[in-house]
């Protein structure tokens, strides 16, 4: 059980012995992880590797077996509005009310958020400059590219400067351009002191340059976590990749060399 | 490809397109606990059921209308002042009319799903050929009406057989044939008109006016089933004077006119062209031309429908204008209200839940029309217009809970939110309230302008709207608890909407008690009547309240 101390409520997310499961087949398993203040934690994974189901848990969209989510503090599964408050969230997959517009879907959201129609305009505003949204604001969402809608969902969550970010692939179907803004924003965002990202990702390089210290999972199960330095020298290696780092611990080295020379020439 | 693998094909595309309808995993919903075989055969098994009551709906209907034509075959004396022939006709127009409105309406629920699903799209760049994808395209969409339409081609002939005779029952087959056409052509025609003119329509306050205004418009039709119904007894009374006239320019348009041209088939098969009282041998003619021109039409529809499924199933989104950069604010509003705002917001998109809250309008509109045309100094004209208000919050009650639907659209994005049940409960009510509100004071407008008794009209409007909220605290308050117990999405009529309906039971109860109880009363006294039903609906909604916002449910 984490403790509630001035430490822990300093903490944007505490995770702390967290087990999803469907029906019988469990999804994460034991999971304990923090973000620190001023950090942007990678959650690393292959497909299937419980990175979406923990975030799932985090946000309150599934309800977890066992252990305990704190955000701030606050035990986010007693507590879950005032969690959920404090948190931003990009899911994954372009999930949004069809039949809105995204200015109609941000005031809804800015509505819940219970903004202040000054501050949600000019954040909105700027935000949707910087994404370059402004045309496609008063367009239905059923019309968009997923890739604009992934920068709905982006502007969505950063529009009541939330303290803790949780991203759950975001950098999906963005053009370089945004996926560059995105990067500075957070990068930016967790140095203006006190907040976090927890981001998910299978794509090595990103983690590599945003993510301050990482978290491998596995089948459910967290492999190892730290810095990539910390990580390097867990795995016994010198100057390798984040890339080879995760699959010496999830233990796929040696079956990617064997599924690609299983695979042998392909153009035969 | 032979047509035995588009059947296979479109096979593996229903069983996808059952499992998103039912469990809407796309929309993000947490599939619930089983095996995938468990959950296929479970999704078959809902769409089975739906569509069976949709055809028990047709059936009952079909069937009822053949009693009447046996009623009137064996007593001729019934509403005599039209003859058995004519009578058979409007009845069997009536049927007909009514079965493209329910097939419509079935269309209208069920084909947004069916393109959004996008189940077909996996098929696409597969090497299948165009004219198999069009197989599997046509097919499937027949999938969506096969028991309900099976159900009108069956019984319509075999009830109009029964009452009127085999030949009569062949008669009335191709009207049943071309009804079943018309309302999947006319399903796959707003599908794609509302794809394209209303879901993807930009925001905007006057493109919001606009869009309404369109749903309204298409909304009439559909609305015949009411209209029909209402407008009855005024239809007899044209066709007893069309028969007092005989063969004239009226009845001339009445032959031409879709469906009676095939309804007066049967009724000619039993009793020939005398027994409809306005034939001649020109009005003859006009039937047959009439009737030749709708089956051509219908034949035409038929080879439209095979060429036109696919490339609705396939409809590319559409890529939006680059407008200047216009400036848009945020005016962010409280929880409730942010529900509601952004579900008439859905629903001005999406013309399922529109049909939904113009419905109870539309209906209190006729209602209260059909008030305004009834003589003041008729004493039921006021009890017509009271009656008038109960049906418009029966309605509105009924209806109201399937905009719980909504929050299973974008259902892992919404949950996300600190938004609380009991806030998500309170802006439906609103809704609900609304509808009401609205359709009521439609009806007290109009009766108001016949006989002037603001204070018993606006009084009862008020005293039933506690029983209304209490209503709609109920039925929501349920839908909750099952919902949360479930985790099942109830996204459209064929995902389980039959709870939807079943939690309106007790709602309609709540609604239609103080009422009734008014109307036992009021010969005490309309003051006395007013009172007590005042009473009753305010004790409903401090009963009812707890069940939406107590522990379970919010």
């Amino acid at each position: 059980m984490v403790a509630v101390s001035p430490e822990t409520t300093s903490l944007p997310l505490a995770l702390e012995g967290l087990s999803v499961a469907y029906g019988e087949r469990p999804a994460v398993q034991q999971l304990t992880l923090t973000v620190r203040p001023g950090e942007i934690y990678g959650l690393l994974g292959s497909n299937g590797a419980g990175k979406t189901s923990t975030i799932k848990a985090i946000v309150g969209l599934v309800r977890p077996v066992a252990g305990e989510i704190r955000v701030f503090g606050l035990d986010a599964l007693r507590d879950s509005l005032a969690a959920k408050a404090r948190i931003g969230y990009v899911p994954e997959t372009s999930m949004l009310y069809e039949a809105l517009t995204p200015r109609e879907f941000l005031e809804f959201v800015a509505s819940v958020r219970r903004m202040d129609p000054t501050a949600a305009t000019r954040r909105m505003q700027s935000y949707a400059e910087a994404f370059r949204l402004e045309a496609e604001l008063e367009e239905p969402i059923a019309t968009l590219s997923n890739g604009t809608r992934q920068k709905v969902l982006i502007v969505a969550a950063l529009l009541h400067a939330p303290p803790l970010l949780v991203l759950d692939e975001p950098l999906n179907s963005l053009d370089p351009r945004s996926v560059r803004i995105m990067k500075d924003v957070l990068l930016r965002y967790v140095a203006s002191g006190g907040r976090g990202v927890l981001f998910s990702t299978h794509t090595m390089e990103v983690a590599e340059q945003l993510c301050g210290r990482v978290g491998i999972l596995d089948h459910g199960v967290l492999r190892g976590e730290g810095t990539l330095a910390a990580l390097r020298e867990r795995v016994a290696a010198g100057d390798v990749s984040l890339e080879e780092i995760f699959l010496r611990l999830t233990e796929e080295d040696v079956g990617v060399r064997a599924a690609v020379d299983s695979l042998g020439d392909p153009s035969v | 490809m032979s047509w035995r693998e588009a059947l296979r094909l479109s096979d593996v595309a229903f069983t996808e397109l059952s499992l998103q309808a039912v469990f809407a995993f796309r929309q993000g919903n947490v599939l619930p606990a089983g095996t995938p075989k468990s959950l296929v055969a479970r999704s078959r098994r809902r769409v089975l059921q739906s569509k069976a009551v949709i055809s028990a709906v047709v059936g009952l209907l079909t069937l009822g209308a053949a009693a009447i034509l046996h009623q009137k075959a064996l007593n001729p004396e019934i509403l005599s002042a039209v003859p058995v022939g004519l009578f058979q006709s409007a009845i069997l127009t009536g049927l007909f009319s009514l079965d493209i409105a329910l097939l419509w309406w079935t269309g209208v629920q069920v084909v947004p799903t069916l393109i959004s699903s996008g189940v077909l799209t996996v098929l696409e760049p597969l090497p299948i050929d165009r004219r198999t994808l069009e197989r599997v395209s046509t097919i499937l969409y027949l999938r969506l009406f096969d028991f309900p339409a099976l159900t009108i081609l069956i019984l319509t002939p075999l009830g109009v057989g029964l009452a009127l005779g085999p030949l009569a029952g062949l008669a009335a087959l191709p009207g049943a044939l071309v009804a079943v056409v018309y309302a999947l052509a006319l399903s796959l025609l707003t599908g794609r008109f509302f794809l394209r003119r209303v879901q993807g329509s930009r925001g905007g306050g006057g493109r919001a006016l606009l869009r309404w205004a369109y749903l309204v418009l298409w909304l009439v039709p559909a609305f015949a089933m009411f209209a029909f119904i209402t407008a009855a007894p005024a239809f007899f009374r044209v066709l007893a004077e069309l028969a007092l006239q005989g063969p004239s320019v009226g009845s001339g348009l009445l032959a031409a006119a879709f469906p009676f041209s095939f309804a007066a088939l049967p009724a000619i098969a039993a009793g020939g062209t005398s027994s409809l009282a306005i034939l001649s041998p020109s009005v003859d003619l006009v039937l047959g031309g009439a009737a030749a021109f709708y089956l051509a039409l219908a034949v035409w529809s038929i080879v439209w429908l095979a060429g036109s499924v696919r490339t609705l199933l396939f409809l590319p989104a559409q890529t939006p204008v680059a407008l200047p950069a216009a400036l848009s604010t945020l005016r962010p509003t409280g929880l409730a209200r942010a529900v509601l705002l952004k579900d008439l917001r859905i629903a001005s998109r999406t013309p399922g839940y529109a049909f939904l809250i113009l419905l109870p309008i539309l209906d209190a509109g006729a209602l209260g029309l059909l008030t305004y045309a009834t003589p003041a100094q008729n004493p039921v004209a006021a009890s017509l217009a009271l009656g008038a208000v109960t049906t418009a919050a029966l309605l509105a009650t009924f209806f109201g809970p399937a905009f719980f639907a909504i929050e299973v659209v974008a259902y892992s994005y919404g949950r996300s939110l600190p938004l609380s049940n009991r806030s998500v409960v309170f802006g439906k009510v609103a809704l609900i309230c609304l509808m009401y509100l609205v359709a009521a004071a439609l009806i007290v407008g109009f009766t108001l302008l016949r006989f002037f008794q603001p204070f018993t009209f606006v009084a009862f409007v008020l005293a039933e709207l506690p029983a209304v909220l209490a209503a709609a605290f109920v039925e929501l308050g349920l839908l909750f608890r099952w919902a949360r117990r479930r985790g099942l999405a109830i996204t459209n009529l064929y995902a389980g909407a039959w709870f939807a309906v079943l939690v309106s039971v007790p709602g309609l109860i709540l609604a239609g008690v103080p009422p009734l109880l008014f109307d036992l009363t009021q010969r005490l006294g309309t003051e006395l009547g007013l009172g007590v039903m005042a009473l009753v609906a305010v004790a409903e909604l401090a009963l009812a309240t707890p069940v939406a916002l107590g522990r379970g449910a919010s």
